[in-house]
């Protein structure tokens, strides 16, 4: 292939015995300056994750059990942070209608995204399925923001279905319920992390053998059985990686919930932007642990189907 | 499972067609709201909704002649070129050794390389919002902007070029030493131009994830304004069609790019497969 394709001839001419021994002439000296360019290859990479992204989220932690007194961080240690979040029954209220949200959320993504991977795996000709799932991608290369806000002319007092409705003749009053609230929230939320869903779940559901579920079937397992024991655990790797690339993300929104969610959409991302916007950088960051707190629980139970090397392409 | 679909039964044929309407359903959900957002660009309607009022190209001008636009797409361009380098640079490196060298901790070390990914942006902007002005006194600019982007969008260049080192072919770069070769040829010559795929859509990737990036550069950018973040003021101060005429000249843009970035490697391969016959006939000609 690429050696293929120059002219093999000068390579040729200056082939010497120097030149063929010498790659393993000196192995000792050889490992010691693959590993000195080992590290050396490491270190930018090192450097930017490590100085501005750990040590950062290291400084969150810290700060988290710090205090801010008269707008500066004091080094007292103290959990007052946390105590505070817990005491105001809104905040508390607002973590677990996120987490509900983030859940309805994914799976709803999921949900809708599982028969659109089977039909894309099962019905429709090989050379048609990677432009039908980049189709599915297509909508990420217009701006986030203006998909979200799409939504709010369509769903908005003079927004589409509004008029639509007044248009029938059912209302002739334009309609609040749609937006500032929610299940518009959800519906975003599942609107822009559908992509995510279905790439995913396509992914292992277009290498799985549908023969073995009808054998399954054959040999007197119920469609249910049959599915719950051939067909979950050999898509179980898309299932994960689909709930991580949804929920995750979803847990740390928002803007949706700010533009489309109004008061009764809130989540607690906007509580860590309201925070640090009022220069409460130590409760800021206490509510911020709490998001990476579950995150890290869910990579926790989620560790076994998460295998670096896969991420890899090993 | 090409030979199913010729002899579907009833059943079959039924549950077929449903999924293929749900499908359609499916694309309608998720291509309307941009299709609306294009419809309303050429509506005169200054409401940016319906009904139609009018066929206009207003929009479109006013949206090019408006200088916060102009500013911003240039704030906007210059981050995502400088992220697209950082990445790509900083990526590259770092994916060698991790697939090639047998350090300690490895499995450790590439958890920690992803793990940005997995992140939500707004905990990457908020920790790195308190070290800037916290710890490190730095003043906020379209370079904390860059930093910030460059550790989300560094981990995606690490994961597509490891992906295609680790399928590549060992025997190439060692038939390559045999024939004399020193490690900085063999780089250039035959890993560079079999991995180059591999780099170039990890730069288109992080340049387009730095164009549409908002929560990491809202926190970090200071007092300069890049599109997404003048975009989310219309949003919240009254937006005008101007914005839904960006959203539509942004959109045709970036399928320009994507059509070109489809098209790029099959011209690439024409033009070396073309190459390549003209080099065979030489030598063929040569030798006769």
């Amino acid at each position: 292939m690429g050696v293929g394709r120059r002219d093999p001839a000068p390579a040729g001419r200056a082939l010497t015995d120097a030149a063929v021994t010498a790659p393993t002439a000196r192995p000792g000296r050889r490992r010691l300056g693959s590993a000195v360019s080992a590290y050396g290859a490491f270190l930018p990479a090192v450097l930017l994750l490590g100085g501005f992204f750990l040590v950062p989220l290291g400084i969150i932690v810290v700060y988290s059990f710090w205090q801010v007194i008269d707008y500066n961080v004091v080094h007292h240690w103290t959990l007052d942070n946390y105590r505070y979040f817990f005491s105001v029954g809104a905040y508390v209220t607002t973590m677990w209608k996120t987490l509900l949200v983030s859940l309805v959320a994914t799976a709803i993504a999921l949900g809708l995204a599982f028969p659109f991977a089977y039909w894309l795996s099962r019905y429709v000709p090989r050379r048609l399925r990677v432009p039908l799932l980049i189709l599915v991608v297509v909508p990420f290369w217009t701006s986030y923001l203006l998909r979200v806000y799409s939504w709010l002319t369509i769903l908005g007092e003079k927004g589409v279905i509004n008029r639509f409705l007044q248009w029938l003749g059912i209302t002739h009053h334009p309609l609040g319920v749609f937006l500032y609230d929610r299940p518009a929230v959800i519906l975003v939320l599942v609107y822009l992390y559908f992509p995510f869903a279905a790439l995913t779940l396509y992914s292992s559901i277009e290498r799985f053998d549908w023969d073995q579920l009808r054998a399954a079937m054959d040999l007197g397992a119920t469609p249910l059985r049959a599915i719950r024991r051939i067909l979950v655990p050999q898509i179980r790797p898309g299932i994960v990686t689909a709930v991580i690339f949804v929920f995750i993300p979803i847990l740390g929104e928002y803007l949706t919930p700010q533009i489309v969610g109004g008061t009764g959409g809130v989540m607690i991302g906007n509580l860590v932007v309201n925070f640090f916007q009022a220069a409460e950088y130590t409760r800021g960051a206490a509510v911020s642990l709490l998001i990476a707190a579950f995150i890290l629980l869910l990579l926790v139970v989620f560790r076994r189907s998460l295998s670096a090397p896969e991420a890899y392409g090993g | 499972m090409a030979a199913d679909v010729g002899v579907l039964s009833r059943r079959g044929r039924a549950a077929r067609a449903c999924l293929g309407v749900y499908a359609v359903v499916i694309y309608v959900f998720l291509f309307a709201p941009i299709a609306l957002l294009v419809l309303f660009s050429f509506n005169a309607n200054r409401y940016g909704t319906f009904p139609i009022t009018g066929w206009t190209l207003k929009w479109y001008r006013s949206a090019v002649d408006n200088y916060q636009i102009r500013d911003a797409l240039r704030t906007t361009l210059k981050i995502a070129g400088e992220v697209t380098l950082v990445s790509v640079v900083v990526g590259t490196a770092a994916a060698f050794p991790l697939v090639r060298s047998r350090l300690r901790f490895r499995d450790g070390i590439r958890i920690g390389f992803v793990l940005p990914i997995m992140i939500p942006g707004l905990l990457i902007g908020v920790s790195l919002l308190v070290l800037f002005t916290g710890p490190l006194h730095v003043q906020l600019s379209p370079q904390t902007a860059v930093i910030g982007q460059s550790v989300y969008t560094t981990p995606f260049v690490i994961l597509l070029v490891s992906a295609r080192l680790q399928n590549f072919d060992r025997s190439l770069e060692r038939a390559a030493a045999d024939l004399g070769a020193n490690t900085f040829q063999r780089l250039l010559r035959i890993v560079f131009p079999l991995i180059l795929p591999a780099i170039l859509a990890g730069a288109l990737l992080a340049f387009t994830l730095s164009i549409d990036e908002f929560v990491i550069t809202y926190f970090l950018i200071g007092t300069q304004i890049s599109l997404p973040i003048y975009i989310y003021t219309q949003i919240k101060f009254g937006i005008t069609p101007e914005v839904n005429a960006l959203a539509s000249m942004l959109l045709g843009a970036s399928l320009l790019v994507l059509a070109l970035a489809f098209a790029l490697p099959q011209t690439m391969r024409a033009s070396r497969r073309a190459v390549r016959f003209g080099l065979a006939r030489r030598t063929a000609r040569a030798g006769a």
